[in-house]
């Protein structure tokens, strides 16, 4: 027999610390960043930068810096310019300016003692760690809330400010902070939100559709080809989109639906996988969500998650729905309710969350009701129904 | 100081071991490596410095020791432990 093969080519593509060559929908606010810091390519001692990065969890802050902290150091080593990009994650660093000073002196002295000196005192050293190595900095300050959070005005105005204090010399350090809203900085003082907001790149949800391009990109990076099916895209891009447009999610999401196919020797990434995958990160059906369903909301949902058992499909319409329901009330042998009393039924179900609908457009057939399960597998979905029927004597 | 001078020193000769293995690291770190107060390896670290083999960098209060590299002495240094450990490892 030959043996099972992995459905990845290269799983470290999904990793959460790849970086990616290409940043679908992000290439707007990467030019931008570009567009702020093109004075290091041409005149780099003549000034220095702020930058603020603001946007949701998996809206790709943090890899958009480092997509353009990797090509801004690349383009500025072509010209002889000696640029380095550091990334910082403040949280990390429990917020401390001590700590996250201390990670950027040791990039360049990796052995530099880590007691014995105060922030101020290592901020000075800091600048002069720069102009012995020559070297201009874009330094990074991911999850930036939580340096405000724990330092407060002080140590923000001192980092921002540090340039000032060196009239005639070369500007050294520019600063790119990231963080998920303004709020975050709300409880800086005035003026030392002032030196930060001079330039704001925001990054918007994901959509659907962009979901989709995200990770059909990774897709194509990470496993081989034709072993992730459409529907199963679709439905990772649904549950991210669900997630807040969280791309980071979806990626998670994927990586762990492709072991559970590896694990199951599936040799193609199915949307149960992906059910699979969410049912063990989120606590997804709860008995009583289907403890608290009446005799035909139980039958119209065994009907459901059949048919996505069966199909492999990441959504099926309401009228597939009705028809498997109706299979199922012959196995049990009562008589199907109408049409109406459904569409009920399916409001039931999407509030328990136990599925998701959405109204789809397609013409020439006017409007018709989508189902997705999400959250569920549905192999386990059913199994659950029908242990909850047989108790109920049905 | 004459060669045998220098080298004859038990300590100097681990000093320049932790510098051509680390690259550089502060007096405090010298001597909590090798066991010894910090006078003595204040002391050891002079000495080398003396002889242009080793140099320092100060950082406000904090003072960085590397090997010289701009001296042919610390080349040698570096190449006579690199030969002496590369020698070792094929014994093992």
């Amino acid at each position: 027999m030959k043996p099972y093969q992995s459905v990845f080519r290269d799983e470290t593509k999904l990793d959460i610390n790849y970086v990616p060559y290409q940043l679908p929908h992000r290439d707007r606010e990467l030019r931008l960043l570009n567009e702020f810091f093109s004075f290091a390519l041409q005149s780099p001692d003549k000034m220095a930068q702020r930058v603020m990065i603001t946007g949701d969890v998996g809206t790709g802050k943090t890899v958009l810096s480092q997509r353009f902290g990797a090509d801004i150091t690349r383009e500025a080593s072509k010209r002889g310019i000696n640029l380095r990009y550091v990334h910082v994650n403040c949280r990390e660093y429990r917020g401390s300016l001590f700590l996250i000073l201390q990670h950027a002196v040791s990039v360049f002295h990796p052995n530099f003692p880590r007691r014995g000196y105060s922030a101020e005192e290592l901020l000075r050293i800091l600048v002069q760690v720069f102009d012995e190595e020559n070297v201009y900095v874009i330094l990074t300050l991911d999850e930036f809330g939580s340096l405000v959070e724990k330092e407060g005005s002080e140590a923000v105005y001192k980092l921002t400010r540090l340039q000032e204090t060196r009239q005639n010399k070369p500007q050294r350090l520019s600063l790119i902070c990231v963080l998920r809203n303004l709020k975050e900085i709300e409880r800086l003082d005035a003026s030392t939100r002032s030196t930060l907001q001079t330039n704001i790149i925001s990054l918007g949800k994901y959509s659907r559709q962009q979901l989709i391009d995200i990770l059909n990109d990774r897709v194509s990076l990470a496993f081989k080809l034709s072993t992730v099916t459409e529907d199963t895209v679709s439905l990772t891009a649904e549950l991210a989109f669900s997630e807040n447009g969280n791309a980071r999610f979806g990626i998670e999401l994927l990586w762990r639906a492709g072991k559970y196919a590896d694990a199951d020797e599936l040799g193609t990434v199915l949307p149960e996988c992906v059910r699979k995958a969410v049912s063990s990160i989120v606590p997804a059906m709860r008995k009583t969500d289907l403890a608290s369903l009446n005799f035909h909301e139980e039958l119209f949902t065994l009907g459901i998650a059949r048919l996505f058992k069966e199909s492999q499909k990441s959504q099926v319409s309401l009228a597939e729905a009705e028809q498997a329901y109706a299979v199922v009330c012959e196995e049990f042998n009562v008589q199907p309710h109408s049409h109406t009393q459904l569409w009920k039924y399916l409001q039931t179900l999407s509030t328990a969350g136990i599925i998701d609908t959405e109204v789809s457009t397609v013409p020439p057939r006017g409007r018709s009701t989508l189902i997705c399960l999400p959250r569920i597998p549905a192999r386990e979905l059913e199994r659950e129904l029908c242990g909850l029927l047989e108790k109920q004597g049905a | 100081m004459n060669v045998e001078e220098v080298f004859s020193s038990k300590l100097r000769m681990r000093i320049l071991k932790v510098l051509a293995q680390v690259g550089e690291v502060n007096v405090s770190e010298i001597a909590r490596r090798l066991g010894v107060n910090y006078q003595s390896a204040s002391k050891h670290l002079q000495v080398l410095e003396d002889e242009d083999i080793i140099q320092h960098k100060m950082f406000g209060r904090i003072r960085l020791y590397r090997l010289n590299e701009h001296s042919a002495k610390a080349k040698a240094v570096q190449n006579l432990i690199e030969v002496w450990k590369q020698a070792q490892r094929k014994n093992c």
